[in-house]
C-alpha cells in the first residue's frame, strides 16, 4: 500500500474532447498548481550529463509564463504585449490549452491505463469514450446493470422513475442530438509527483482505487443524464465569463465548488484521497443524487516487523492472524466467524450518536450491533444471541470495516497473553500518555501499565488487580489495542517424535516385515506361499526353496531381470514361455541358479531376523523426551510440520503418539488438537475453533506439552 | 532491455511561411520531406519495425523518409530488408503515439514516458526542440526514444534517453548532424554512420553488456551506461553494528576512498560505528556517511549491538528456521558451530524457538542448561542470535526508559522542565532505547541505569519497559 499525500498527489483535473470544438479543460483542483520543480527529489542522480540536459530543458516557446517563480497568480493580468493572462489558464507550469491536447488521448485508451510523464509530473487517469454510435445514453436494459463504482453499503442510485419525462427527454434527444452530445470523451486526470521509489506503487493503488473508480462512476452519471458534459458546458461558460469579467481565480472556484456537484465532486475527491480520506462523492444528476464513495484502503495490521526507516507501517497492529490464515480455514464455513471479533476504532458512544442521527431503518440494529459487538465476543458469538442473524451481523461488520470505524482481531480474552507491540510508535507515547489518562483516569499511568505488560509475558489477567476490574482491564486492553500499543503472543506447536517414538515405530516395521518372512518359513505349505508371493520379490524367491515341488509351476519371471546370467544371448527371451525353450541343461542350470539366490535371500532374511532379535526391544518410558537409553543415541528427534498432511511413517509416529497417552480424554483429544500443531495455528484460539472451554483445551495442550515444539510470538 | 530503439523527427508543412525559408540557407533537407506529407515520422527505428512498418514491408508514402536515410547506406537498407521477412508488423501503433513522441512544443524538452494502450510497453523519449532561423517554421524538433516493457525499472533508461538527447541535440547545433544527414547525399556520407545502424549498436549493447561506447564522428562519442536505482538506504546511527556481506579484503583497492578504506578495516561484525569511529581514527559523521555508502551498494547490514543481557524474540519469520526452508538450519550450523561436534537441526531449532519475550540471552543460556544442555561449549552464541536476526526469525527487545513528568511537559507543550539539565533527561521520552543512550553518552547499561536513578524526579517517576 502506498501513502498518497498532498506532496505525491499534485492536483486533479477534468478535460474532455469536443466532435467540433476539440479539447478543453474544464476544470481543476487544487486551483493554484504551481510548475514542479524536478530539483528536489533527483538530487541524488544528478551527474554532470544532467547538468546539460538541465541546459536544453530550457524552456522552449515563448509562452508567457505567469509567474516566473513557479507560483501561480490569483488575477489577470496583462504583458507588455497585451496580452491578457489568465490565471487558470496555466496549470502545473503547462498551458492549459495544451495540456487539454495531450490529456484526450486516442480511442485505443478507452477504459485503459493512461499512464503518461511529462517529467516531472505524471498524470494517470481512465479515459472514457462515447460508445461508437456517438450516443452516451444506454439502452434501457443496461440501465439496471450495476455499476461497481458503488460503495457496498450504499443504496443503489435511485431508479427514474418518472417515465414520461424520460420519454420526453428521448424526443429532444433525437432533435438536437448532435447540439447536446457534441462531447466525444472524457478525462479525469490525476497529476502526481511521486518519488523515484514510490512511483509504481503509488500508480498501482490510486488506479485499481480511485482513478478507474471515480471516472467510471462519473461515466455512470454521464450514461444516465448527460451528468458530465450538462456540468462542463456550465463551467467552460462560467470560466469564459470570468475571464472576461477578470474575476479572481480563487473567487471564481469558490463559485464553481459551490455551483457545479462536480466541480465539488473533484475537490472532495482531492481533498479525501490526499489525506487518505474515504471520498464521498456527491453528484447532483437530474436523475437524482449519487452518491459513490472510493478510498485507498488502509492496512490496518502487518503480519511482520517493518523495518526500522518504514514510517509508513509505524503503528500499526502486528498480526499474523490474517496473514496465517491458509486457504482451507477461509473456506472452512464459520471460520472467520469464530475467530474475530469487532473493535471499534472510535468511542461506542459517539458512533451511536452518529448512527442516530441517521433516519435509516437500518441504523436501529445498527446501533443494536455495536452494543452488542465488543472486542471481547466473537462475531459467532454475537450473532447467537438472538437478536441479530449472523449475517446481519457479517454485513454490518463489513460495513464498519469498509467505512474504517472499525477493525476484525481475534477476540480479546483476560487469558491470552499480550504484551508491548514492537511496532508501536513510541513518537505518540506523549500525546497518547495523556488520552489515556483522560480516559482512565484511576488507571496507572501509560508507561507504568505498558512496563506492566512487557517486563515478563504472563496473562492478562493477572495483570488486573481483582476480578472486578476486569471489565475495566478489558476496556483499557481494547484501547491499547486501537492504539497500536499492545499484541497479543501467541504460541504456535509443531509435533516433536522423540527418538523413543521413531525406535519403537521403526521396530514394529521391521517386525511387521519379518513376520511375515518368519510365518512362510515356519508354514511352508503351499498357501502360505502364495501369500508371499503376493507380498514381497524376496520373499517369493526365498519361498520357491522351501516348495521345489512346485517348481515347474512358477514360471522363471519371478526372478528379477537384472539377475539373468550373462551367458544368456540377447534374443533369448524367458519371460516368453521359456518352459519350451529350455533343454534340460538349461533347465539344471536355470534351477542351480535359482537354489543360490534363494539360499543368499534366506540368509539375509535370517540375518535381519537375529539382527532384529538381537536389538533392545522398545520399552515406554514415561517420558519420552528424556529417555536416553543407549540404543537410542544416534537419533534426533524429528519434527512433523504438518500433522494434516502426515503419511507413511510419519502417520504412524501420530499414531504411536496418540497410544502414549493414558487419559483417554487426551488420546481423543490429540485426534482432534493434532491438525492445529502445523506452526500457523495460534493455539490460544483452538478453544473457539472447537467451541471448548478454554480451561479444557489447555488442560489437553498442557498434557500433550512434551510432543509438541512450541514457539511463540504475536 | 530495450526492445526498441528510433529516431522521430518532425516535418513541417511547407509553403506556410515562405518569407522564412528564402531567408534561410537554401539547404537541400527540403527534399527528403517533399515527397512525404508533413507530421512526425520515424526516421530511424531498430529493430526495423518495431514502431512503424519499414519501407519494404509497407507501401504507403509515410515511408519515403526511412527509404531516403536508408539509401544514405546501401548496407543498412539491404540488413533491414533482411530483418523484415522476420519481424514485421510494429509493437504499438504509432498513429496513436505520435503525439507523445512529438508533442505540443509547452511539453518538449524534457523527458516524457507513455504507455501503449494495450499497457504492455512504455516509450521513453526526450523530444528536443532547437529553434534557428535556418530551418523551416524556424525549428528543428526531433526524439530519441526508447521501447521498453512496461513493467521494467525505468529509472535506468531515463539517463539514457536523456543522454541521447542531449548528445544529438550538441551535435546537431555544432555542425547539423540530423539535419545533414537527411539533405545529403551518400557521396558525402561516407565517413559517417546512418543513424540507423547506430541506433542498433546503442541497442545491443546496452541489452547485452549494459553499456557503450560509440564514436560517432570524429567529435563526438555516445558513451553511456545504464545504472540500476537503487533506494536512498537509511540513516546510519552510532549503535549499528555493520556486518559485511562480501569479502571486502578482496575488493578494496588502494584508489578507494582513504576513510572508506579506514573503515572497513574496522568492521567486524562486534563493534558499533561509534567504535569503529573510534578504533579508526575517524570522525563519526563521516564514519557513518562511509558505512551508509556501503549500505547503498548492498555490501553490509546492520544489527544492534550484542549483549548477554539483552532480549531477543521469535518473529513470524521463525517457521522458516523450524521448516529448514533453503536449507537455513543446515546454514546455521555452518556458521555457528566450535568446530567440534556439529549441533543436531534440531537442538538448533529447539534453541532458536525458545527465545521469547521477557527472557534475556543470559536466562536463555540458564533454561538451556537447567534442561542439561550445555549450549555455550557447541556453538558460538552471539553467532546464533545474529544469524536469527540476519535472517528475520528474531527481533531485539530494546529497553526504553520513560519519566512521566517529561512526558506530561512534551504533551502540554510546556517548556522542557530542567531545560539544560541533565543530558540523560532528554531520552526520557521513549523514544530512545539503550543502545542509543549507551553510544551517545558513552556510558553502560549500568552507569546509565544509576544516573537516571540521580534525576531530580518523585519517586516512580521512571519507569522502564521494553519492545
Amino acid at each position: 500500500m502506498s501513502c498518497v499525500n498532498d506532496e505525491n498527489f499534485v492536483a486533479v483535473a477534468l478535460v474532455i474532447n469536443r466532435s467540433r470544438d476539440g479539447p478543453a479543460f474544464v476544470f481543476h483542483y487544487p486551483s493554484h498548481v504551481p510548475a514542479l520543480t524536478n530539483g528536489h527529489e533527483k538530487s541524488d542522480v544528478i551527474d554532470i550529463e544532467d547538468i546539460l540536459s538541465e541546459q536544453i530543458a530550457q524552456p522552449a516557446g515563448d509562452a508567457p509564463e505567469p509567474a516566473e517563480d513557479g507560483g501561480v497568480r490569483d488575477d489577470h493580468y496583462t504583458t507588455e504585449a497585451g496580452v491578457q493572462v489568465v490565471p487558470w489558464e496555466h496549470v502545473a507550469g503547462f498551458p492549459a490549452r495544451d495540456l487539454a491536447g495531450i490529456l484526450t488521448p486516442a480511442r485505443p485508451y478507452h477504459k485503459k491505463i493512461f499512464q503518461l510523464s511529462l517529467d516531472p509530473l505524471l498524470c494517470i487517469s481512465y479515459p472514457i469514450h462515447v460508445p461508437e454510435n456517438g450516443k452516451w445514453k444506454k439502452t434501457k436494459k443496461a440501465n439496471k446493470e450495476v455499476d461497481d463504482n458503488i460503495a457496498p453499503d450504499e443504496p443503489n442510485p435511485p431508479a427514474t422513475t418518472k417515465t414520461e419525462e424520460k420519454a420526453k427527454d428521448g424526443k429532444r434527444d433525437e432533435s438536437d442530438e448532435d447540439k447536446r452530445s457534441s462531447m466525444t470523451m472524457f478525462n479525469l486526470v490525476f497529476f502526481l509527483n511521486p518519488k523515484r521509489h514510490e512511483a509504481k506503487e503509488l500508480v498501482d493503488s490510486l488506479f485499481s482505487n480511485i482513478v478507474k473508480k471515480v471516472n467510471k462512476a462519473y461515466q455512470y452519471s454521464q450514461q444516465h443524464s448527460e451528468f458530465v458534459w450538462k456540468e462542463s458546458k456550465r463551467i467552460l461558460a462560467a470560466k469564459e465569463k470570468a475571464r472576461e469579467d477578470k474575476k479572481k481565480m480563487s473567487a471564481l472556484w469558490r463559485e464553481l465548488i459551490q455551483n457545479s456537484s462536480l466541480a465539488a465532486s473533484m475537490c472532495e475527491v482531492y481533498n479525501a484521497i490526499s489525506q487518505n480520506r474515504i471520498a464521498t462523492l456527491h453528484l447532483d444528476t437530474v436523475d437524482g443524487i449519487l452518491t459513490p464513495s472510493v478510498q485507498i484502503p488502509v492496512p490496518f495490521f502487518v503480519a511482520d516487523l517493518p523495518a526500522e526507516d518504514d514510517e509508513r507501517h509505524r503503528g500499526l497492529w502486528l498480526t499474523t492472524s490474517n496473514a496465517f490464515l491458509s486457504q482451507d480455514a477461509l473456506e472452512e464455513p464459520g471460520f472467520l466467524d469464530r475467530n474475530f471479533a469487532l473493535l471499534l476504532m472510535d468511542d461506542e458512544k459517539k458512533i451511536i450518536a452518529e448512527l442516530q442521527n441517521d433516519r435509516d431503518p437500518t441504523t436501529l440494529s445498527m446501533i443494536e450491533f455495536v452494543r452488542l459487538a465488543k472486542p471481547t465476543v466473537s462475531f459467532y458469538q454475537v450473532g447467537q444471541s438472538n437478536i441479530l442473524t449472523l449475517d446481519q451481523v457479517r454485513k454490518y461488520a463489513q460495513h464498519f470495516i469498509f467505512w474504517r470505524r472499525a477493525i476484525a482481531i481475534p477476540p480479546l480474552h483476560p487469558r491470552d497473553v499480550y504484551i508491548v507491540s514492537p511496532n508501536c510508535d513510541l513518537e505518540r507515547l506523549p500525546q497518547d500518555a495523556q488520552d489515556w489518562q483522560r480516559a482512565f483516569p484511576l488507571a496507572p499511568p501509560l508507561s507504568t501499565f505498558l512496563a506492566e505488560l512487557s517486563v515478563l509475558p504472563r496473562p492478562y489477567k493477572h495483570i488486573s488487580p481483582s476480578k472486578a476490574h476486569r471489565p475495566l482491564y478489558l476496556r483499557m486492553l481494547a484501547w491499547l489495542m486501537r492504539g497500536g500499543w499492545v499484541t497479543q503472543l501467541c504460541t504456535f506447536a509443531y509435533v516433536v517424535v522423540w527418538p523413543e517414538i521413531l525406535y519403537e515405530v521403526d521396530y514394529e516395521m521391521e517386525a511387521e516385515e519379518l513376520g511375515i518372512a518368519t510365518s512362510s518359513v515356519d508354514g511352508g505349505d503351499a498357501t502360505s506361499v502364495h501369500t508371499t508371493q503376493e507380498n514381497l520379490d524376496a520373499q517369493s524367491t526365498h519361498s520357491s526353496l522351501t516348495s521345489p515341488l512346485s517348481q515347474p509351476q512358477q514360471p522363471p519371471q519371478e526372478t528379477p531381470p537384472e539377475t539373468h546370467p550373462p551367458s544368456q544371448s540377447p534374443d533369448h527371451a524367458p519371460n516368453n514361455n521359456p518352459s519350451t525353450t529350455l533343454s534340460a541343461a538349461e533347465h539344471s542350470a536355470e534351477m542351480a541358479r535359482l537354489e543360490r539366490i534363494a539360499i543368499k535371500a534366506h540368509r539375509e532374511a535370517a540375518d535381519k531376523a537375529t539382527a532384529h532379535a538381537r536389538k533392545v526391544a522398545p520399552v515406554p518410558t514415561p517420558n519420552p523426551s528424556l529417555n536416553d537409553a543407549p540404543h537410542l543415541a544416534g537419533l534426533t528427534p524429528h519434527i512433523i510440520l504438518d500433522p494434516k498432511k502426515a503419511a507413511g511413517k510419519e502417520s504412524r509416529y501420530l499414531a504411536a503418539i496418540a497410544r502414549r497417552f493414558r487419559d483417554d480424554k487426551l488420546r481423543d483429544g490429540w485426534q482432534l488438537l493434532c491438525k492445529y500443531f502445523d506452526g500457523r495455528c495460534a493455539l490460544e484460539r483452538i478453544a473457539l475453533q472447537e467451541d471448548m472451554k478454554r480451561r479444557e483445551a489447555w488442560a489437553l495442550l498442557t498434557g500433550m506439552r512434551e510432543y509438541l515444539l512450541l514457539t511463540r510470538h504475536w | 532491455m530495450i526492445l526498441g530503439i528510433f529516431y522521430a523527427r518532425f516535418f513541417p508543412q511547407e509553403g506556410i511561411s515562405p518569407h522564412l525559408i528564402s531567408s534561410s540557407i537554401p539547404y537541400a533537407h527540403l527534399s527528403a520531406s517533399s515527397h512525404s506529407p508533413p507530421g512526425p515520422k520515424i526516421v530511424a527505428q531498430s529493430p526495423p519495425g518495431c514502431i512503424t512498418a519499414s519501407a519494404s514491408s509497407s507501401s504507403s508514402g509515410n515511408n519515403t523518409t526511412t527509404t531516403t536515410t536508408n539509401n544514405n547506406n546501401n548496407n543498412t537498407h539491404n540488413s533491414n530488408n533482411n530483418n523484415n521477412n522476420n519481424n514485421n508488423s510494429p509493437l504499438v501503433d504509432f498513429d496513436v503515439l505520435q503525439e507523445y513522441i512529438i508533442p505540443r512544443q509547452a511539453f518538449c524538452n524534457r523527458f516524457i514516458s507513455i504507455n501503449s494502450p494495450d499497457g504492455k510497453y512504455t516509450i521513453l523519449g526526450f523530444p528536443v526542440v532547437i529553434p534557428h532561423t535556418k530551418y523551416m517554421r524556424n525549428e528543428f524538433i526531433f526524439n530519441f526514444g526508447l521501447l521498453v516493457d512496461a513493467d521494467c525499472d525505468q529509472a535506468p533508461f531515463e539517463s539514457v534517453v536523456r543522454c541521447l538527447a542531449e548528445t544529438f541535440a550538441e551535435m546537431e547545433k555544432q555542425n547539423e548532424y540530423l539535419s545533414l544527414s537527411e539533405a545529403k547525399g551518400p557521396e558525402d556520407d561516407s565517413i559517417r554512420r546512418p543513424i540507423e545502424s547506430l541506433l542498433e549498436i546503442v541497442k545491443e549493447d546496452l541489452n547485452n553488456y549494459g553499456e557503450c561506447m560509440i564514436p560517432v564522428d570524429e567529435a563526438n562519442i555516445i558513451n553511456m551506461k545504464l545504472f540500476p536505482h537503487h533506494a536512498t538506504p537509511p540513516v546510519v546511527k552510532g549503535w549499528h553494528v555493520p556486518v559485511a556481506r562480501t569479502k571486502f579484503p578482496e575488493i578494496v583497492d588502494p584508489t578507494w576512498d582513504i576513510t572508506l578504506q579506514k573503515v572497513v578495516a574496522k568492521i567486524d561484525g562486534v563493534s558499533d560505528v561509534r567504535r569503529i569511529a573510534h578504533e579508526a581514527c575517524v570522525s563519526l559523521d563521516l564514519a557513518k556517511i562511509a558505512i551508509r555508502h556501503l549500505l547503498y551498494y548492498d555490501t553490509i547490514l546492520l544489527l544492534d549491538i550484542f549483549f548477554f543481557s539483552s532480549c531477543y524474540a521469535p518473529r513470524p519469520g521463525i517457521h522458516d528456521f523450524i521448516r529448514n526452508v533453503d536449507g537455513i538450519v543446515d546454514e546455521c550450523a555452518g556458521y555457528v558451530s566450535h568446530g567440534r561436534a556439529r549441533v543436531s537441526n534440531y537442538l538448533l531449532i529447539r534453541f532458536m524457538a525458545s527465545f521469547s519475550p521477557g527472557k534475556s540471552i543470559k536466562e536463555w543460556i540458564m533454561n538451556h542448561r537447567d534442561s542439561g544442555f550445555e549450549i555455550m561449549s557447541y556453538i558460538d552464541i552471539r553467532r546464533f542470535v545474529q544469524f536469527g536476526v540476519i535472517k528475520g526469525c528474531l527481533y531485539r527487545v530494546h529497553k526504553y526508559v520513560v519519566s512521566k513528568q517529561y512526558l506530561a511537559s512534551l504533551a502540554t507543550g510546556q517548556s522542557r522542565p530542567l531545560a539544560g539539565g541533565d543530558p540523560l533527561q532528554k531520552y526520557t521520552d521513549g523514544c530512545h532505547h539503550m543502545d542509543q543512550i549507551m553510544t551517545e553518552q558513552n556510558l553502560t547499561n549500568d552507569q546509565v541505569m544509576d544516573r537516571l536513578k540521580m534525576l531530580p524526579v518523585p519517586r516512580g517517576d521512571i519507569t522502564v519497559f521494553y519492545r
